[in-house]
């Protein structure tokens, strides 16, 4: 009751015109224009560095160090192989260079959209190298809606690169509206443990040389995240699943700087552009002390999350109401 | 690693050949003594392990940072 009589108290004071108090002036709303989602990432220095990357060496580097993404193209094609499902077209969201989509058949499908920021990347290998036609995109993935028209995909892929974009419900939502009614989402994303190895020996670096630390490994998802953040997208029949891939590697330099020709280095916003040579040569060692394996081999952990989404369709088949089974799930097991 | 080859490579480079190969000694206990703390590591808390270590690499470098 307090609270509504001062509520009356501070309404009259303004009406009779009396000076204003601070307190009256704090409450101003947040116009919703201004506000856009959390920014991240630096999406533009992200294209730099892909771009670079993908120039390097007319393209060399940058094909050596393709064994993570070529490893998930591999894996995910499988789940793309368990729907029984002839596809026209499907559009390979934040392709690269195409790792999943080189791999595509013409049983599967008669074509595949490639669309990618980086237009280097999107370019890098020829259209000989794909067994089915191709047509390439260069276009923002946060932008999906400006370039792809509403319900008009049968089928999304995207294998990692979901990690780099800054609204990751935003997209998952773009993705289910670019999708036809009962069209599919496949995606690989890394996961939150990806890199953990490098994040905690640059931070025990960064802690005990310079005393705190600042980001270097990107925040990523996790696997609950992701099957929330579908649900709310509105997508329907969700599989959500993790896998890892280990790599080893001769110590930790070898890492950053594959990283680096992947197109992955750090693009947080608010980054520091410089590590002291001293922190990193401490990282150098706790990386090997704290992780290293007996054969003098530093592993370098990559989480990948894999989702499968539909969008929803009258003819799905739906789950039954709950409680209307008729057989005793006893009698069976 | 040959001298002549190291003249080649990046300052990055030879950091990295001379932290992981030229001082894999002193990295070893410096490695060791964060293992021992890295529940609570602070800053400088292995100081002395490190100025070994960073004593080796400034001079398989030849230069002062």
């Amino acid at each position: 009751m307090s609270f509504t009589s001062a509520l009356r108290g501070l309404g009259r004071t303004r009406t009779a015109g009396t000076r204003r108090t601070f307190a009256s002036v704090s409450s101003s709303g947040v116009n919703p224009g201004s506000v856009g989602p959390f920014q991240v990432f630096d999406r533009n220095a992200k294209r730099f560095q892909k771009d670079r990357a993908a120039a390097k060496e007319g393209g060399e580097r940058s094909r050596t160090v393709d064994y993570v993404r070529e490893e998930v193209a591999d894996r995910m094609i499988e789940r793309l192989l368990d729907i029984k499902r002839k596809f026209d077209t499907i559009l390979d969201l934040g392709s690269g260079p195409g790792h999943f989509s080189k791999l595509l058949e013409p049983e599967t499908t008669s074509k595949v959209v490639m669309l990618d920021s980086s237009a280097e990347l999107l370019n890098r290998d020829p259209d000989s190298d794909f067994e089915v036609e191709v047509e390439r995109i260069h276009a923002d993935e946060e932008n999906l809606l400006e370039v792809v028209p509403r319900n008009s995909q049968e089928a999304i892929v995207s294998c990692l690169n979901l990690h780099w974009v800054n609204d990751l419900p935003g997209i998952l939502i773009q993705v289910k509206e670019a999708l036809q009614p009962d069209g599919v989402f496949l995606g690989a994303l890394f996961g939150g443990d990806t890199l953990f190895e490098l994040r905690t020996s640059l931070q025990l670096a960064e802690v005990e040389r310079e005393g705190g630390i600042s980001p270097h490994v990107s925040p990523m998802t996790d696997s609950r995240d992701m099957s929330n953040l579908m649900g709310r997208a509105g997508f329907t029949l969700l599989t959500v699943d993790v896998d890892e891939v280990k790599v080893a590697y001769p110590s930790m330099w070898e890492l950053i700087e594959d990283l680096r020709d992947m197109g992955e280095s750090n693009a947080v916003i608010g980054r520091r552009h410089f590590i002291h040579r001293d922190t990193l040569a401490a990282a150098s060692a706790i990386y090997k002390e704290l992780h290293g394996q007996e054969d003098g081999s530093v592993p370098a952990t990559f989480q990948i999350i894999y989702v499968i989404g539909w969008k929803p369709a009258p003819s799905q088949p739906k789950a039954l109401e709950r409680g209307s089974g008729k057989t005793n799930l006893k009698d069976i097991l | 690693m040959q001298p002549s080859s190291t003249t080649s490579l990046t300052p990055l480079r030879r950091l990295a050949v001379h932290s992981t190969t030229t001082c894999a000694s002193q990295a070893s206990a410096y490695g060791k003594c964060i293992l021992a703390t890295y529940t609570d590591t602070r800053k400088d808390a292995c100081k002395e392990e490190f100025a070994k270590f960073g004593a080796c690499l400034r001079e398989a470098m030849k230069r002062k940072w």
